[in-house]
């Protein structure tokens, strides 16, 4: 398969009678079969047509839903460019991120609908927004709207291997997030590349961001090429219940869910049998789950077999579609993050992870010069510092770049945060840095500002944690700052005049 | 059991710190170490065990046991 459009059709066709999608409405669980949702991402892909978008950047803002969904792949099945973003980020970053991509339209959820106003004013290349609802709206355009005007309208066909199918933003290392364009073949190839099947009808559970590449691709595109159910868990608040509800047999975590959902399986007591616990924490059914995007502790690998539950890490990044190594049911070892995909070439430099294959990015998006230095001759250097033991099962070791991962798999640059931090007067210098799963950041005040005011230490203090909890109240959790450490001297500096990164944290 | 003896046994379940040492002016995340994460599946399951529908958009302002408790007394007595 070399793009989106072959691998979706081959399931529709093969799969056309089975669910495809289930999901929650209040307490009812409403589902589409292949052939349904294969309906309506033709209407859509029609539509856009039929609107005028071809060979276009479409953004997409909105919480995992089926509606998403049949709007990423009407996007892309046809000769569109999908932009998904992360509904959870600021307005101003997101009215950035929509300028940077040169979307000309977008899908925007239902939650986030009161961003349109700030996106029309701010975003001048959008022509179109669509909510991501199947109801009529007043004073709206929606996904319904949309299905309507494609209706009637000509088909188009899917776009070449190499063409762009979806730019994914990512942290940047210079404080500045980047595009990673990915092409259609680079999905596709992606897909096929991963070593796992389950049996059509299989049931998985969707909890990840439906914007990060690990999701979209390896829960929806990855379960769709296997005739899977995806169900969408609605809230992070109901996961465990959605468990129950949905009884899925595989899902992808992040460590930090992992985490989670252990503390609350040993919380149980050591009187009641494993099998008990886990059918009421997982619904019974659950054998695998995938995980990736930050470090695991093999600890729980241990643990979760006690429940009879397989965790398999995998290791990734957006610049690579995301998969690159992964263990799976038939072949794993703990503590790697398995044997590198057949689409995967590896080699090392000076112990960095280089990556050269056909889910390899084609570049990051109007960013050259990121681009030149990300990609070499093909090979992706990954900032990850690795190796592959005896039995070709690839290790991580360490980090080149400085980036913070969090154990939800979010990567922070503690740039971009520094950064903005930095624009208040009363902050003279600053450092954030990842400490047991939170942000800390460390503030040297500004002596200007201190001497002038006559602060005193407490009320230094109180002013600073001040400044942190408004810029906590604009982000997505992942991104507050939870400890504050405040500096009574200036940051140790090297002969360049940067702030020595490791000194100042110790 | 009373509500808020309940209340803080499922707090307990996330964290290190027993129920009887914890106090209403503990925050969830700096006091108690819950992750992010933690704190939604905590409510979830406050959902469940107090038969209370939480909105999403007021998890926003509350940061301590004080604060969450106020907010289930108010949902309950509506």
């Amino acid at each position: 398969m070399n793009n989106l459009r072959e691998l979706w059709d081959e399931s529709a066709n093969k799969y056309y009678n089975l669910p495809a999608v289930r999901w929650l409405k209040k307490k009812e669980i409403c589902e589409k079969t292949y052939g349904e949702l294969s309906d309506d991402i033709a209407k859509i892909r029609r539509g856009l047509k039929a609107a005028g978008f071809e060979g276009s950047h479409i953004a997409l803002i909105g919480n995992s839903s089926v509606c998403w969904i049949q709007a990423y792949l009407g996007i892309t099945t046809g000769n569109n460019t999908a932009v998904p973003l992360d509904a959870g980020l600021p307005a101003e970053d997101l009215t950035d991120l929509i300028n940077r991509a040169d979307a000309e339209a977008l899908f925007l959820g239902e939650k986030q609908a009161v961003l349109a106003m700030q996106i029309r004013k701010e975003c001048k290349k959008i022509k179109k927004i669509w909510l991501l609802s199947d109801d009529d709206i007043e004073d709206a355009l929606t996904l319904s709207d949309l299905k309507a005007a494609g209706g009637r309208a000509e088909d188009v066909p899917g776009r070449g291997e190499d063409e762009v199918a979806t730019i994914i933003y990512t942290s940047g290392t210079t404080g500045k997030s980047k595009g990673v364009m990915l092409t259609q073949g680079n999905l596709a190839h992606n897909v096929e590349s991963v070593d796992y099947t389950v049996e059509p009808g299989a049931v998985l559970l969707s909890v990840l961001p439906i914007h990060h590449a690990f999701c979209l691709v390896m829960d929806w595109l990855k379960g769709f090429s296997l005739g899977a159910v995806v169900c969408v868990n609605d809230s992070y608040m109901h996961m465990v219940r959605n468990m129950g509800i949905f009884k899925p047999e595989v899902m992808l975590m992040v460590p930090l869910m992992i985490e989670t959902i252990y503390k609350k399986l040993s919380s149980s007591g050591p009187l009641i049998p494993k099998k008990i616990v886990a059918n009421k924490a997982f619904g019974g059914r659950l054998r695998i789950i995938f995980t990736g995007g930050a470090h695991l502790d093999p600890f729980y690998i241990d643990k979760f077999k006690e429940y009879g539950i397989d965790v398999l890490e995998g290791y990734g990044m957006s610049e690579c579609s995301p998969v690159i190594s992964s263990n799976s049911p038939e072949d794993h070892k703990p503590g790697s993050i398995g044997r590198p995909l057949k689409n995967v070439e590896l080699k090392f430099e000076n112990g960095e992870i280089l990556v050269r294959g056909s889910s390899v990015m084609k570049g990051y998006y109007r960013m050259p010069e990121e681009t030149a230095k990300a990609l070499k001759d093909g090979w992706l250097h990954t900032g990850d510092k690795g190796y592959i033991d005896e039995d070709g099962y690839l290790f991580i070791n360490g980090r080149v770049k400085n980036l913070i991962i969090m154990s939800n798999g979010e990567n922070i640059s503690p740039e971009e945060i520094e950064n903005k931090l930095a624009l208040h007067p009363l902050i003279g210098e600053i450092i954030i840095t990842g400490e047991n799963n939170g942000l800390v950041a460390r503030i040297y005040p500004d002596e200007e500002v201190v001497k002038s005011k006559r602060l005193k230490e407490e009320s230094i203090r109180t002013a600073l944690q001040a400044v942190i909890d408004a810029y906590n109240r604009e982000q997505p959790s992942y991104r507050q700052v939870t400890g504050l450490i405040v500096r009574n001297e200036p940051f140790p500096r090297n002969a360049t005049g940067k702030i020595k990164r490791q000194e100042a944290a110790a | 059991m009373d509500k808020l003896t309940r209340f803080k046994e499922i707090i307990a379940q996330y964290c290190q710190v027993a129920a009887e040492d914890m106090r209403e002016d503990m925050r969830f995340r700096e006091d108690l170490g819950f992750s992010s994460l933690d704190f939604m599946s905590f409510l979830g399951e406050i959902e469940d065990d107090f038969d209370v529908e939480l909105d999403e958009e007021r998890l926003i302002d509350i940061n301590t046991i004080g604060e969450a408790m106020n907010m289930i007394n108010g949902l309950q007595g509506a």
